[in-house]
């Protein structure tokens, strides 16, 4: 809150390739946080003047030029040897201490430049966003955000912030570990069968010889990197953005030398409503993946490709939403028995909230996770689903101690169609501060 | 700033309660003792700054434009007042309009019984919301075009929000007698029909110090001016 002068934005923003402590969140590294962020200040140097034609607006003159917000939360929970909300081999999502620490600096009513630093367990800190927000036209509500931008996909992957979570847990689709790796390619359709239902430390025999973890339908915790437009008022609008990496491996630094196509349209018929269709495909295969292929299998594309649906209806003390999305990989095989056609997930979900009284509500959530099949020699040699099903309910509540200092709550039972840790109750807890 | 306003409002709510003869009794005035005009001006020694919006980070685009408070109202008030000030009920009605992401006015000023009118002229939803201890309340998520409307039995401070727009704040100030004034634009105000006797006169601000003054009216009525300067 309050005035500062651009130098102290300067030094903030020369952190991240100080190298001091800092990371950037997933697989970046902090020279490509360093370049990145040389093209970030070169364009704000070139859309300074955007700033300055119109930096007198009365509106604008009156909102705080730098502002800092963000949230605390801690979250506990019993112990989830099933591994049905790790977003890691390490880290579950619902036993986790996180700081969110978000700026804004406006450099005049028609561009902004935006971070969030990002500290998990008390592990350092990580650079979750980072980017350039411009209103390309005065009176045209065309906008365009460069950097570490924020998720079109969807509408979960924007409302992961503990404060707009009105449960603890994240919904399959964007957490739950299939057993897909971007690095490490199973031969055959053995390969895959054998590692099923075992998405948090899989291991194949081409690519990466390195046991890690799989990746969910849309990475809910990781932005991707890239440039995106949005265009649009509050009755309809559009948004696409190209990035370096896809839905479930969002980058910073482009590992396959492809871009994902992302685009999203969202209709509010009523202020009830808002519906959205998202639809994305981009190159998935790392290059050291790809490089372990034999010769003449190389060829590809092997993508990830997703479709989604979402709606929000909301009225009095009701909120209601429901949200699906299909993804499908293509990989390659070198060895029978062969997988016909692409690898397809299928991740839906509907959580609804309800206001008890003030300060105190309702919520539950019930969500599902499915594969196609395929046919290899294990499992009868019948088709049987590449990664094992999954369901899910969570119900619980939350209580208002102040506006600004949330307690959750809430049980949550998964099943999944594996023979080790098949059915796990967990209960959890949470306490959240968001300033 | 949350704090010295929690503070502010357990301080006006806890002298509001008080009975009206203590700490200064006021007696009784039949109809034809002359009254007594206090009138003055509030002045801030530094600008009040108005509520920032969050960096929204996850947003797509550039947030939607929205008014901004003015947190230049001040209220001034006497801490006590004639026992028949205490028994008057007016059960007014008077209306705190959403609009452009923004409660107008930003601060209200009302009696006990008051009926507040939360009227949404927007385009969007809005939550309206209050935590506070004085009246805690949740209307919900309404369109625009409708009215939601609360009852204020009690005196002290209600803070309120918007459950949608973490950005759009307003305070409702309730009072158990008539004997306040919102300050205008120029920072001025008037309080009307005060009977003779001593009085604490007190200027609230939502977001800066609070000051008090003692003030005595003479028999003769009158009028008296006393200024405020906040920081």
């Amino acid at each position: 809150m309050g005035q500062s002068p651009r130098p102290a934005a300067g030094r903030r923003r020369g952190r991240p390739s100080a190298g001091a402590g800092l990371r950037s969140f997933g697989s970046a590294s902090p020279p490509l946080i360093r370049s990145r962020s040389r093209c970030a200040w070169a364009l704000l140097a070139l859309l300074a003047p955007i700033g300055r034609a119109h930096a007198q607006a009365p509106e604008a003159s009156r909102e705080a030029r730098l502002t800092f917000n963000g949230e605390a939360f801690a979250s506990v929970a019993s112990d989830d040897p099933g591994f049905f909300n790790y977003a890691n081999y390490e880290r579950s999502t619902l036993s986790i201490a996180r700081l969110n620490l978000d700026v804004s600096l406006r450099l005049g009513p028609r561009a902004a430049f935006l971070a969030e630093a990002r500290g998990d367990n008390g592990d350092g800190i990580s650079i979750s966003a980072l980017y350039l927000r411009v209103r390309v036209l005065e009176k045209t509500p065309l906008d365009l955000q460069v950097g570490r931008i924020p998720p079109v996909f969807g509408a979960f992957g924007r409302r992961t912030y503990g404060a707009d979570n009105p449960l603890i847990g994240v919904p399959l689709g964007y957490q739950y570990l299939t057993i897909i790796r971007p690095d490490a390619l199973p031969a055959s359709a053995d390969d895959l069968l054998l590692a099923r239902g075992g998405g948090w430390l899989v291991s194949y025999p081409l690519g990466s010889q390195a046991d890690s973890h799989g990746l969910p339908l849309v990475a809910g915790d990781r932005w991707d990197t890239g440039i995106q437009m949005h265009l649009g008022g509050p009755k309809a609008s559009l948004a696409l953005a190209l990035t370096q990496g896809t839905l479930s491996n969002p980058l910073v630094r482009d590992d396959n030398g492809g871009k994902q196509l992302v685009g999203r349209a969202e209709t509010r018929p009523s202020a009830a409503w808002i519906i959205g269709f998202s639809a994305a495909r981009g190159e998935f295969l790392s290059r050291s993946a790809k490089a372990a292929l034999p010769p003449g299998t190389r060829g590809g594309p092997f993508t990830q490709s997703a479709l989604g649906i979402d709606a929000e209806y909301s009225r009095g003390y009701w909120v209601l939403r429901a949200e699906g999305i299909m993804s499908e990989w293509r990989l390659p095989m070198i060895a029978g028995p062969f997988v016909a056609g692409p690898l397809r997930a299928y991740a839906g979900c509907l959580e609804g909230r309800y206001k008890i009284r003030p300060g105190l509500y309702a919520a539950a959530r019930v969500d599902r996770l499915g594969f196609s099949s395929i046919t290899g020699t294990l499992f009868g040699g019948q088709p049987t689903s590449w990664d094992a099903p999954v369901t899910r309910v969570e119900v619980g509540g939350g209580y208002f101690l102040r506006r600004d200092i949330l307690l959750k709550a809430v049980y949550q039972h998964n099943w999944r169609d594996t023979t080790f840790s098949p059915s796990l109750g967990i209960v959890s807890a949470q306490a959240l501060w968001w300033f | 700033v949350v704090l010295v306003g929690r503070r502010a409002g357990l301080l006006l709510a806890v002298l509001l309660l008080a009975k009206p003869t203590a700490p200064f009794p006021i007696q009784e005035s039949p109809p034809s003792v002359p009254t007594a005009v206090l009138r003055g001006r509030v002045d801030f020694r530094r600008e009040p700054r108005p509520p920032t919006r969050r960096a929204g980070i996850s947003d797509l685009g550039m947030p939607a434009p929205r008014d901004v408070p003015d947190q230049r109202q001040a209220i001034v008030y006497l801490e006590t007042a004639p026992r028949a000030a205490f028994e008057e009920r007016e059960g007014a009605r008077v209306t705190l309009d959403q609009k452009n992401e923004n409660f107008a006015p930003h601060v209200l000023a009302i009696t006990t019984g008051t009926v507040v009118d939360f009227r949404n002229d927007d385009r969007t939803y809005h939550n309206v919301f209050s935590l506070s201890k004085t009246k805690p309340f949740d209307l919900g998520r309404y369109a625009a075009g409708e009215t939601k409307s609360v009852r204020f039995d009690r005196p002290g401070v209600v803070r309120v929000f918007c459950e949608i727009h973490s950005h759009m704040s307003a305070f409702i100030v309730v009072f158990a007698h008539r004997y306040f004034a919102l300050t205008n634009a120029e920072g001025e105000y008037r309080i009307e029909g005060i009977p003779p006797g001593a009085y604490t006169v007190s200027v609230w601000h939502s977001v800066l110090a609070t000051e008090s003054k003692p003030i005595r009216i003479g028999d003769g009525g009158g009028e008296v001016e006393v200024d405020f300067s906040l920081s």
